[in-house]
């Protein structure tokens, strides 16, 4: 862009045909969004289409996890290429089976919980809280108010709403919201802001829309829709952002390699990227050692992790061939019977065993993943 | 149900849960150990570590 210094006109931009300040764009700053994935592309589960029917948070696209019910309402998840202009992919909920009377208690929700590191400058908690804006493209088959929370891990809770008018159709919702003073919340490694979605929310966690309580710990707007009660209901959601002040500017696309790093300090795994973590799941990744001999014979291999994890992470280990689970496997085929973390943090570990029988003249093999979700 | 697990120096820093066999590393910031604890509190006890060779 040309750019002409007169001492009359001030300074001046021909090309567009104004001054400086009437074509001034928003400068594009890196990391706005607080929010890890939002646009659904890093899938490193690679689960497919994942079954949420139990009261235990299942991760789908990395960073975005569901709650369900182990009786009564079911949905599946699954990472979908259904996505609205300028996005490749989004995260599908379909309801299998409905819950039409949800009961008080019951929760199904979508969370994402944001890092405490990457949200202390909001000062939430504090007279200096920061406002900070919500969006995101959404689509669902059915109509109606829905809703969502901010929430703290304690009893600081924001519930929101948002209406989807178009049946099938996306539309980008937007929501701003004053920073909370009062409540904890975290600022390391711990919870910083966790967002929650409902599919459906019984009455005990269902509060006031568009007001700060600090009492009751809730995750849903009171007497909004319940996606859950409508069985074959579809809800797709993407471009999810969370960014400091009251307006909601465009995307934060970053690279591809930076949001996957972002998530491999919450989950990664030695398998490929396109291998879901599972027993007999072939050897690409794998770690392989031969023996160290102490008086019996023992496989021993470290495992550095891609970035240094957000805690020393659990960590589950996978037979890359037939066998008994989760041990290692010989070129031969023999298994072991005693894998274990011999030693670990939030850098590495190292994975050996304490079998007594193992010989000293095989490459022993294994696969593994680390969880330090939040 | 846990299993508590021996580290490579014979200390008990770990517990292994038995219904997916995943290692826990007792990290008050881990989310498992977190819901380990919990379990504890409610009067239960994991099983003891194998004795090393």
């Amino acid at each position: 862009m040309p750019i002409i210094l007169d001492g009359t006109a001030g300074i001046t931009t021909p090309m567009y045909g104004g001054s400086i300040a009437a074509n001034a764009v928003t400068p594009v700053t890196g990391f706005k969004n607080r929010l890890i994935n939002g646009a659904m592309v890093i899938n490193q589960r690679a689960g497919g289409t994942v079954t949420i029917n139990s009261a235990a948070w299942t991760y789908v696209t990395d960073r975005f996890c569901f709650l369900g019910q182990s009786t009564d309402g079911v949905f599946t998840a699954q990472q979908s290429s259904t996505a609205p202009a300028g996005f490749n992919n989004s995260l599908l909920v379909t309801v299998t089976t409905a819950d039409a009377s949800i009961g008080a208690s019951q929760i199904y929700t979508l969370r994402h919980t944001i890092e405490g590191y990457n949200v202390a400058d909001l000062n939430w908690g504090t007279s200096d809280a920061k406002a900070v804006t919500l969006s995101f493209w959404v689509r669902s088959s059915v109509t109606g108010t829905f809703s969502g929370c901010f929430n703290n891990e304690g009893t600081a809770s924001y519930p929101f709403t948002y209406a989807i008018s178009s049946a099938n159709t996306w539309e980008q919702k937007t929501i701003t919201v004053a920073g909370p003073t009062s409540g904890t919340w975290g600022t390391t490694n711990s919870n910083g802001i966790r967002l929650t979605w409902s599919l459906g929310v019984g009455s005990t966690y269902s509060g006031t829309a568009s007001a700060w309580n600090y009492s009751t710990e809730y995750f849903a707007a009171s007497s909004t829709t319940n996606l859950i009660s409508t069985n074959g209901a579809t809800f797709y959601i993407t471009g999810v952002q969370l960014e400091v002040g009251s307006t909601a500017t465009s995307f934060d696309y970053r690279p591809y390699g930076t949001e996957l790093a972002l998530c491999q300090r919450y989950f990664c795994k030695t398998f490929d990227y396109a291998t879901a973590p599972a027993n007999n799941g072939g050897n690409n990744g794998m770690l392989m050692c031969g023996t160290i001999s102490s008086g019996n014979y023992e496989p021993n291999a470290m495992w550095r992790f891609p970035v240094e994890m957000r805690a020393d992470p659990t960590v589950t280990l996978y037979n890359p061939g037939t066998g008994t689970t989760g041990q290692w496997t010989s070129g031969g085929g023999t298994t072991s019977s005693n894998a274990r973390i011999g030693s670990g943090g939030t850098g590495g570990i190292v994975i050996d065993n304490t079998d007594t029988t193992l010989t000293g003249s095989s490459n022993w093999r294994i696969q593994a993943a680390a969880f330090a979700e939040l | 149900m846990y299993k508590l697990v021996k580290d490579i120096d014979g200390n008990i820093k770990s517990v292994k849960r038995l219904y997916d066999n995943a290692f826990i590393p007792f990290d008050p910031a881990n989310t498992d150990y977190q819901a380990y604890l919990k379990w504890l509190e409610e009067g239960n006890e994991p099983l003891p570590a194998d004795e090393e060779k």
